[in-house]
C-alpha cells in the first residue's frame, strides 16, 4: 500500500469486535481473543496513529434532522472536473463528492433538513458553481441501508 | 425520517463520540459538566432509538476494498422494494436507496478491482429476478466523504 504498515490477523481480529461495539472495553475484547488488555490497547493505538483506523459514534440521518437524502448527478463543461467538486463540497448541504466515470462527471449525495430547501439549493448556491452544465437529482424515498466501514482516512477526505 | 428530539446535550455528546467512542463516560461528564450517570443513560437512550451506534472505520489502505462505485437499478416498479432488499443482503453493498428519478434504485459498492465490482453489477444485481438494467459508474477520486452519518438498522443493535 501506500506505506509498509502490515495489519495481522490479530489487528483483524480486534477491528472485527469494534465493528460490533465500538465501545467495548479492552479487557472485553482481550478476554474474547485471549489477549491481554493492554496488547489490545496497544494495537488499537498503533492503527489510529497510522490513520489506519478510527473507532467512532456513527449517528443516524434523524439524528440531524436530516428528511431528505438526494444523490445529484453533475455534468461538467468547460472547467476541470476537479475544481467543479472541490467548490460543490464546500456546501455544507454536500455530503459526498465523488469524480466518477460514465455519463456524468461528479456524484453527489446531498442532504436537507427539508424539501423546501432544494430550490434555494439547487438554484441559488450549486446552480452558480462556474462550469456546470446539467445537474440531475434523484430523490431518496426510502433508504435501505447505508452504513460504509471503510473510509478514506489518511487521504483526510472523510 | 422525522426529526427525534435532541438536546443541547445530546448532541454534543454525539459530537464527543463521533470524533472518539472509546472516550469513556467520566471524561465526557467532566467535560461537558454532568455526571456518569446522565451521560451512561443518554448513550442508553440513543442507541435505543438507532440515533446512535458505535463501530470501528478502517482505512481504504486497509481494506480489500478500496475502490467506490455508484450502480443505477432500474428494477420492476411494484418489486422494487423486494429487489432493494435483496440487494441490501450483498456483502460488498454499502448503501441501498430507493429512488425517484431515471433508476429505481441506486447502490454504492466498494469493491476491488473492475472483476469484483462485475460480478457484483453484473452477475449478481442484474440477474436478480424483477431487474432490467443496470449502469454502473466508477468512483476515481474522492472529493468529500462522511462516513459518520448512516442509517442505523435493527442489525446494529449488537450492545
Amino acid at each position: 500500500m501506500r506505506d509498509n504498515f502490515n495489519v495481522d490477523d490479530v489487528d483483524m481480529a480486534i477491528v472485527a469486535q469494534l465493528r460490533k461495539n465500538g465501545r467495548a472495553t479492552n479487557q472485553q475484547i482481550a478476554d474474547l481473543l485471549g489477549l491481554t488488555a493492554a496488547t489490545v490497547s496497544a494495537r488499537i493505538r498503533r492503527m489510529e496513529e497510522a490513520d489506519r483506523l478510527r473507532v467512532v459514534a456513527v449517528s443516524d440521518f434523524a439524528a440531524h434532522g436530516y428528511n431528505v437524502l438526494m444523490q445529484v448527478a453533475v455534468a461538467v463543461d468547460g472547467r476541470p472536473a476537479s475544481e467543479v467538486a472541490a467548490e460543490l463540497a464546500e456546501f455544507p448541504e454536500c455530503f459526498a463528492a465523488h469524480l466518477v466515470t460514465g455519463r456524468y462527471d461528479i456524484d453527489l449525495l446531498v442532504v436537507l433538513h427539508d424539501f423546501n430547501d432544494l430550490p434555494k439549493l439547487l438554484l441559488d448556491k450549486f446552480s452558480q458553481v462556474k462550469g456546470i452544465r446539467s445537474l440531475t437529482p434523484t430523490i431518496a424515498v426510502d433508504v435501505i441501508k447505508y452504513k460504509f466501514d471503510v473510509a478514506p482516512i489518511s487521504s483526510g477526505a472523510n | 425520517m422525522s426529526t427525534p428530539n435532541l438536546d443541547d446535550l445530546d448532541r454534543q455528546m454525539i459530537e464527543i463520540l463521533s470524533r472518539d467512542a472509546r472516550v469513556s463516560n467520566r471524561k465526557i461528564a467532566a467535560e461537558l459538566g454532568v455526571t456518569e450517570g446522565t451521560v451512561r443513560g443518554r448513550i442508553k437512550r440513543l442507541q435505543q432509538d438507532r440515533l446512535i451506534s458505535f463501530t470501528a472505520i478502517t482505512d481504504f489502505g486497509m481494506a480489500n476494498a478500496s475502490n467506490i462505485a455508484f450502480i443505477g437499478v432500474q428494477a420492476s416498479v411494484e418489486h422494487v422494494r423486494d429487489v432493494a432488499r435483496q440487494i441490501a443482503e450483498l456483502p460488498d453493498v454499502n448503501a441501498v436507496i430507493i429512488t425517484m428519478g431515471q433508476f429505481n434504485i441506486f447502490v454504492i459498492a466498494l469493491f476491488d478491482g473492475l472483476e469484483s465490482l462485475w460480478a457484483v453489477a453484473s452477475d449478481k444485481i442484474l440477474a436478480m429476478p424483477h431487474v432490467h438494467h443496470v449502469e454502473t459508474s466508477i468512483g476515481v477520486n474522492t472529493v468529500k466523504y462522511n462516513a459518520r452519518v448512516v442509517r442505523i438498522t435493527e442489525s446494529d443493535q449488537d450492545f
